[in-house]
């Protein structure tokens, strides 16, 4: 077998040997668990800092404009920011862009408030808590008492309450979102008399203390898709409300022009972006442990070291040869 | 007159939205809220002429035997069949939305999963093409290629082993030329959409009419 014979079958190698390839590197680190360090980035620290610097008086939104395709980098973004959110007692309202979105932000708050989560919160629905609220009470930390004093105790493993209403509240999907995000503005009632479980919104005391978009603190758009940009457009533009984006790593460099002019307080972009923010909530005390973000960048990893490593047989093939010659001998570039 | 109509309601409409983003005065914000009473109901109706003609487009495809028209019951049958599972079907024999229902089951267990493997198999696609696409060709596909491999390295934490300068030296290209590059096609883009708005709102632009009243 000639020489060139050689190099001519690596360049034409069946690539179903590159997925073999890639399958491997897929599945292999989840067993092996490499646990490589994660540096975190300004873009990162930006909306962590964001985030930590709010209270109980303070609000967010998590907008979840993702669709299963994405969930594998955009879920831990919510996830992680939820959980600050719920250690600094901080109200989360969520919202769906579209109708599979909403099964998603159902999938993120499931986890959080699952007793099967390391460091989850204990779930409080709205319609237990009523008595409660029925006594005026609206401080949380006076409805934490109020509801310990009625024998409630904090299970084992869980990192505190989340009171539907008071804590979060599942806004979720409204037909044409961009014009929602617009009436939110005025007013988030009016958009969302009831939330996904039929809840009146208006009776939650979270709405009470933050009527509209002008009176929360930030929104996080957990994005797989150009709906991020309709928060800068319609909120950010308009009522100066902080965005931050948690988007794909393949969206990330088209928004780094916002970020440069502060439309953006920061980005998440993949998996990577997840798993700094794991690490900030890991190593501050918020979480127990990294999350599924910090354990798939030992895939991506493998992964791209796989792609680099075929980049460069390619390239050592295509040049040993001599394929370069041949092409300009052809006809030129 | 078919012509006319739609005209102006567009020429009223966009200068009247227009004019109101930029007026923070009571009856600027009632106009607004009008609209956004209005907008969804409207873009309902939208919601019923795309699901007619989905529907015509491979009602005729089937029956004219195109090529693969099998595949448009594959879009017809599922369209038809999950409204009438979730809407109409009786709650006594798997109707319904919530779970468990016939609707949800098929939703949680087919589409969300479809969704997710489509996307997944990306990265083998990907691995694929930059085995085959990314040659050291020319001057400026080596500056592609180079660039490429330094925020890949970057991007994970293996990069930061191999050197600290890899995830500076990939930062500095996504925030950089990367940013540089974007901030131009945006603002062509914008000043395009810009221009693109004003040709509909003043009449010159009648494509979207569709050929009515010609």
């Amino acid at each position: 077998m000639s020489a060139v014979s050689i190099w001519e079958r690596m360049l034409n190698i069946d690539r179903r040997w590159i997925f073999l390839g890639i399958g491997i590197v897929s599945v292999v680190p989840f067993f092996l668990r490499f646990g490589l360090p994660v540096v975190t980035t300004d873009e990162v620290e930006s909306i962590y800092n964001y985030v930590d610097s709010l209270g109980s008086e303070d609000a967010i939104f998590v907008s979840f404009d993702f669709a299963p395709g994405t969930q594998a980098e955009n879920m831990p973004m919510a996830v992680a920011v939820i959980r600050h959110a719920f250690h600094n007692h901080v109200p989360v309202f969520m919202t769906a862009s579209f109708p599979i979105h909403q099964t998603m932000m159902i999938s993120a708050i499931d986890y959080v408030l699952n007793p099967q989560t390391e460091g989850f919160y204990q779930n409080v629905p709205f319609g237990e808590w009523e008595r409660i609220r029925e006594k005026g009470i609206t401080d949380r930390d006076e409805i934490v008492a109020a509801w310990e004093a009625e024998g409630n105790e904090l299970p084992d493993g869980a990192l505190g309450w989340a009171f539907e209403g008071r804590d979060y509240a599942l806004l979720g999907f409204a037909p044409v979102f961009n014009l929602v995000i617009l009436g939110m503005t005025n007013s988030i009632e009016t958009q969302y008399p009831q939330d996904i479980n039929g809840n009146p919104t208006g009776e939650m005391p979270m709405l009470h203390e933050h009527k509209s978009l002008r009176e929360v603190d930030m929104v996080l758009t957990c994005s797989g898709s150009g709906v991020c940009v309709w928060w800068v457009t319609f909120a950010r533009e308009k009522i100066g409300l902080p965005v931050a984006f948690g988007v794909t790593a393949v969206m990330a460099t088209d928004y780094y022009p916002y970020i440069q002019t502060g439309q953006v307080l920061g980005q998440m972009g993949g998996l990577r972006g997840a798993a700094e923010y794991e690490v900030m909530l890991e190593e501050n005390g918020i979480t127990p442990s990294t999350d599924k973000a910090f354990t798939g960048m030992d895939v991506q990893s493998a992964a791209h070291i796989l792609i680099i490593l075929f980049i460069i047989i390619g390239n050592i093939a295509y040049f040993a040869g001599g394929f370069h010659k041949k092409r300009l001998l052809k006809g030129g570039r | 007159m078919k012509r006319t109509v739609p005209l102006l309601i567009v020429l009223v409409g966009g200068i009247l939205m227009m004019v109101q983003y930029f007026i923070p005065h009571q009856v600027s914000q009632s106009i607004f809220n009008y609209y956004t009473d209005w907008a969804p109901i409207v873009s309902s109706f939208a919601l019923i002429l795309g699901i007619g003609s989905l529907t015509r487009v491979h009602a005729h495809k089937i029956r004219r035997k195109a090529d693969n028209w099998q595949y448009s019951w594959a879009v017809l049958i599922p369209l038809y069949l999950m409204p009438v599972l979730g809407l109409i079907w009786p709650k006594s024999m798997g109707g319904g939305m919530d779970a468990p229902s016939i609707f949800h089951f098929m939703y949680m267990y087919i589409q969300i999963p479809i969704q997710a493997t489509m996307f997944s198999l990306l990265a083998f696609y990907i691995a694929s093409a930059a085995f085959r696409a990314f040659r050291a060709k020319s001057a400026l596909a080596t500056v592609l290629l180079l660039a490429a491999v330094v925020v890949m390295l970057g991007q994970v934490p293996i990069g930061e082993l191999l050197g600290s300068w890899f995830p500076k030296l990939g930062l500095w290209i996504l925030r950089y030329p990367n940013l540089a590059a974007k901030r131009a096609i945006m603002l062509g883009v914008g000043f395009g959409m810009l221009a693109t708005n004003l040709k509909i709102i003043f009449g010159v632009e009648r494509n979207w009419l569709g050929g009515v009243g010609k």
